[in-house]
């Protein structure tokens, strides 16, 4: 096995550790509640998951839809290209067709994310919130967007897809990147509060 | 005073807040979402800003990663000078209404935040004297307003006679520290002094539906300021006065006057604070008048109300208490002609006045300001009467109304609901 793939190896488990971790910690504190319920929580953790996505649903979303768009593009991306990196190691050939679709989807969320990096470059209420954190994880989620496009179109490029997926995952659990996980957190959290108040769902 | 809000965000941090903390992406989606940032337009204003607040400390203390290289996360270390900005940000230009919670992209609540942060500035004594004063006396006399029981029993007792007098029927009652009765109908202190017309509406609906009720002169007070200042233990002791109360008389139902926060505090939260559970049901007496339209128990006619009447929707009884439609059901009964404002129910805008914001008098003008998007929303309506389920909404709202000369009544909906009533002489 070569460098670049025993690292992303390691960088996985690494980030597995991180995510376990975390999880744990989430779950070992759901106190039970005593106030009765109005709603249900399970509807509500539904919607969180389904509804409440679309860009109807949320005044910043169809505030904001070309920022709604791109994130959507780019998350797509993000998910397929660590898919895509996964299937690197055995390694797993996928029809020319494929390859190329997940190219052409690369290419486009990379220019999601730039767009969403250049937004929070020239927005000043953004720059306000925004640490250098914010740039870093775009740039190696960008970074290996464009690899992933690189190793679709020619296999030879496969081990600076896998380096550039080792660094990103080995960075994973410093920053932001971890909302990968927390946001599932946050929106089942949000979901069972709206849901059991009848608010929502 | 860096140490002891330091010691709350350890102990106080709990799993929940944490996934928040980590989920936040700072996108700022959130910002159009918050009516004090739509107000002023600082970028302080927005709920990213204000979260980071609290998170970067929560990165500095609570993540290796910040403690190792602060620089990449935006990591800090707590200062004095941090503890005033802290302050700003969490009593100063949020309400803890939550509707960026609702509109929060990745699903996060900054009102949460907001509420380690205050927990943080009780512990460094940073909190604002309005709010503290209304605690203590909370505390220290059973109401935030300081009202004797005599004297309770007193304005009971003219309000009573009035209701008599006004009504020409002599049976009407308004009943008090009655055991055994069906309601307990507790209130909000600022009736007893300021707003009485609003326990008369509600006596003359009571005597209408025929309800076995009662009142009390201690113990009575729904307010709970404790809870503006995320002071769990202190908001617990001052929730469970009236819980007990309600225990003690064995009632089956504690009816909550109208007051946003006062129905979530005793509904909602204090169940939590205290970590147990009633035996008897608590409802808005907006849920206990929709009960006595569905039920026929009272009749309206809503030509009595020919005004148009507009809703305002208090963000703790509606957004975050979960009391959306029966204000409604009840108002198209009693009003001929009633429109909502737009946006409305869940997405409605603060008033301003949440939050504790009204017993902070350092951000007087600023809340005045704030409003200005509801004073707005108002006059788009074309309405000459405002109701609103709350107190604390009133308060904001009668000084909205004058600053921005809205030329509106605001009213309680019991009070709509009383000019509507078709009463019952039971002299008869």
């Amino acid at each position: 096995m070569r460098l670049p793939a025993l690292l992303l190896l390691a960088a996985l488990a690494t980030a597995a550790f991180s995510l376990a971790r975390a999880r744990a910690a989430i779950g070992s504190t759901r106190a039970p509640l005593f106030a009765p319920a109005r709603g249900r929580e399970a509807a509500g953790v539904r919607h969180a998951f389904t509804t409440a996505f679309l860009p109807w649903a949320k005044e910043s979303a169809s505030g904001h839809l070309a920022t709604y768009l791109a994130g959507i593009v780019y998350h797509a991306g993000v998910f397929a290209m660590l898919a895509r990196l996964i299937l690197t190691l055995p390694p797993v050939r996928l029809p020319w067709i494929v390859d190329r679709a997940l190219a052409a989807l690369f290419v486009l969320a990379l220019a999601c994310g730039l767009g969403l990096l250049a937004k929070r470059l020239i927005n000043a209420d953004l720059r306000a919130v925004s640490v250098p954190d914010d740039a870093i994880a775009n740039l190696l989620v960008d970074l290996s967007l464009a690899a992933g496009c690189a190793a679709a179109l020619a296999p030879g490029a496969v081990p600076s897809f896998q380096l550039a997926g080792a660094v990103l995952l080995l960075y994973a659990p410093l920053g932001k990147l971890r909302h990968m996980l927390f946001l599932v957190t946050s929106r089942t959290l949000w979901g069972q509060y709206y849901g059991r108040r009848g608010v929502r769902g | 005073m860096t140490a002891p809000a330091l010691e709350v965000l350890r102990t106080r941090l709990d799993a929940r807040t944490a996934a928040f903390l980590e989920a936040c992406v700072r996108c700022n989606l959130c910002a159009e979402s918050c009516h004090v940032y739509l107000a002023d337009g600082e970028s302080a204003s927005t709920p990213a800003a204000k979260v980071q607040q609290v998170a970067r400390l929560y990165r500095r203390y609570h993540t290796w990663s910040g403690r190792v290289l602060p620089w990449l996360t935006g990591a800090r270390e707590l200062d004095e000078a941090d503890l005033d900005a802290l302050k700003d940000a969490a009593f100063g230009r949020c309400t803890m209404c939550g509707r960026c919670t609702l509109n929060c992209a990745v699903g996060l609540d900054p009102t949460a935040v907001m509420g380690l942060a205050r927990a943080m500035l009780v512990a460094a004594g940073k909190v604002p004297e309005g709010i503290t004063a209304n605690v203590t006396a909370a505390l220290e006399t059973g109401n935030s307003m300081r009202i004797p029981a005599d004297e309770v029993r007193e304005t009971i007792a003219w309000l009573e006679a009035d209701l008599r007098e006004s009504t020409g029927d002599a049976t009407i009652t308004l009943p008090l520290d009655q055991p055994g009765k069906r309601v307990l109908y507790a209130l909000n202190p600022r009736e007893i002094k300021f707003f009485p017309l609003s326990i008369q509406a509600a006596g003359l609906i009571f005597h209408a539906a025929r309800e076995s009720w009662t009142l009390t002169s201690a113990d009575f007070d729904i307010t709970n300021y404790a809870y503006f200042a995320c002071d769990r233990a202190t908001a617990g002791k001052i929730s469970a006065r009236v819980l007990e109360r309600a225990h003690s008389l064995g009632v089956e139902t504690l009816v909550v006057a109208e007051c946003g926060h006062g129905y979530r505090s005793l509904r909602w939260e204090a169940p939590e604070y205290l970590q147990r559970t009633y035996p008897f049901e608590i409802l808005s007496f907006v849920e206990l008048l929709e009960r006595y339209v569905a039920g026929g128990r009272i009749t309206l006619n809503a030509t009595r109300n020919r005004d148009r009447v507009t809703l305002h929707d208090p963000c703790n009884l509606v957004r975050n208490g979960g009391v959306i439609e029966p204000q409604r059901t009840v108002l198209r009964r009693a009003a001929w002609d009633f429109v909502e404002m737009t946006p409305n129910r869940e997405h409605n805008y603060c008033c301003g006045g949440g939050g504790g914001m009204l017993a902070a008098s350092e951000y007087a003008a600023r809340r005045v300001a704030t409003g200005k998007l509801k004073a707005e929303q108002i006059r788009r309506t074309g309405a000459k009467v405002v109701v609103t389920p709350c107190h604390n909404c009133m308060d904001q709202l009668l000084e909205l109304s004058k600053r921005y000369e809205l030329g509106v009544e605001i009213r309680t909906l019991a009070e709509v609901v009383a000019d509507a009533l078709v009463v019952p002489n039971h002299n008869h």
